[in-house]
């Protein structure tokens, strides 16, 4: 039994970071997720079909008006009831993902409406198809713009999945739970989780400024 | 579909609980909006201090909170300090953190709104015989808040749903309620659709106003 501070961080921090490897591979498969729905959406939305643009409106108003949570809990506890039974880590993957979709596609759609339109129009001229535009003319702007933002959104979904704690997934900000009612210091291995999650969202941050810098210079 | 006709039953029941829950949320909303807004206006000014102790400082707070989650906040405050003797009931806990959260952002909201007043109005100020501080506080805030407006608007509608995080310290918000009715009704997919319906009620038509907010002070600033 450990006695002194550093003998119990000793014993807590490889069962934190065994734990911390899966908060950042539910952050990188719901990531993924996130950014395919995401193009969907925002392409449906752009698409000018009606009823495919009206559907991904209502999905992205939707997602953004509820809270994250709210998703998790109707996919983890409220599916069972129609017989979907998803372990915790797969039902925090698909809830996060459905989510960050909705976030992406608008960043996505700012990033496409910021493309100069004479880019569009300078490409129609030349000869190309409104689908051969968006491919090799727009996307392609739109995704330099678009990084900061992703990029910022990535840092908020590393930390959202300590939400995922609350319906059981296994990840960083459980194992502090289970930790902290087995050895009744919260304030310790509490701060400890903190400290790690800083490890792994501070250089993604600074990564973030970085590219804001250059891309600001850029322009 | 027996479920279903259950839930029918008691809905008015299920919604009045929810409904009494929704203003704890609110006021955590509120709570955490009100210590964020000063606390986040005295670090963006900080990070401006001429002494670079104080503004290392102010700097270093942003970064350490927007690289935390808020349940890791949360969970210091509530069971952390409860730990050491400070014990907080879950409300005023959510409010602080949030609150100490949120500051985090707003400084950052405050600063870019602050950086985008031209220096040419921080000159013409002390042309007319200002001291800094005084051209800060009548020439330079009153623009920078103004610009800070909808993205403060947009922080807001996020806390509105952010507080349903507060459910694993057991405040009284509707998410915490939501789950005690599952836990007596077993009704999990209605109870919790029931919930994001009154989440997105509130949230939309918040989200609305700022969205008319950013359209309207854009367009004050193109003129």
């Amino acid at each position: 039994m450990p006695t002194t501070l550093p003998q119990y961080v000793a014993t807590w921090l490889p069962e934190m970071i065994a734990a911390a490897g899966n908060t950042l591979r539910m952050a990188v498969f719901a990531f993924v997720f996130a950014i395919c729905l995401g193009l969907v959406l925002a392409l449906a939305r752009l698409s000018g079909r009606r009823i495919l643009a009206g559907a991904a409106l209502t999905y992205v108003e939707v997602i953004r008006g509820a809270p994250a949570l709210a998703l998790l809990f109707l996919i983890y506890f409220g599916l069972p009831s129609l017989g979907i039974v998803l372990p915790a880590f797969l039902a925090a993957v698909i809830g996060l993902g459905m989510n960050g979709g909705a976030y992406v596609s608008e960043i996505y759609r700012a990033g496409i409406s910021a493309v100069d339109r004479g880019q569009r129009e300078a490409a129609q001229t030349i000869g190309m198809t409104s689908g051969q535009t968006m491919r090799y003319i727009i996307l392609p702007q739109a995704a330099r713009i678009v990084l900061p933002p992703i990029g910022n959104y990535a840092i908020g979904l590393l930390k959202d999945t300590s939400v995922a704690s609350l319906i059981g997934a296994s990840e960083l900000t459980l194992r502090a739970r289970d930790l902290s009612s087995e050895y009744f210091m919260p304030m310790q291995i509490y701060l400890l989780s903190g400290a790690i999650y800083f490890v792994m969202a501070a250089p993604l941050s600074a990564g973030v400024r970085y590219l804001e810098r250059r891309l600001r210079r850029g322009r | 579909m027996t479920a279903w006709r259950h839930f029918f039953a008691i809905l008015p029941e299920c919604l009045l609980i929810l409904l009494r829950a929704a203003v704890t949320t609110i006021e955590i909303t509120l709570g955490g909006l009100l210590v964020a807004l000063v606390l986040g206006l005295a670090i963006a000014l900080l990070r401006r201090s001429s002494s670079r102790g104080v503004a290392v400082i102010a700097a270093a707070y942003v970064e350490v909170f927007r690289c935390v989650p808020v349940l890791t906040q949360l969970f210091v405050i509530y069971f952390g300090l409860g730990q050491i003797g400070f014990r907080i009931s879950p409300l005023p806990a959510a409010i602080v953190g949030f609150g100490l959260n949120g500051a985090a952002y707003l400084a950052e909201i405050y600063r870019s709104g602050i950086e985008s007043v031209p220096r040419g109005q921080a000159e013409a100020g002390s042309a007319i015989g200002m001291t800094k501080r005084q051209a800060m506080i009548w020439v330079i805030l009153p623009q920078a808040i103004r610009i800070s407006l909808p993205p403060i608007g947009n922080y807001g509608v996020g806390l509105l749903k952010d507080s349903s995080i507060a459910v694993a310290i057991a405040a009284p918000e509707i998410t915490f309620a939501a789950t005690n009715l599952i836990n007596q009704t077993y009704l999990s997919t209605q109870i919790y659709l029931l919930m994001a319906l009154l989440y997105i009620a509130m949230s939309l038509p918040l989200s609305h106003l700022v969205r008319r907010l950013e359209r309207r002070s854009s367009r004050g600033v193109r003129a």
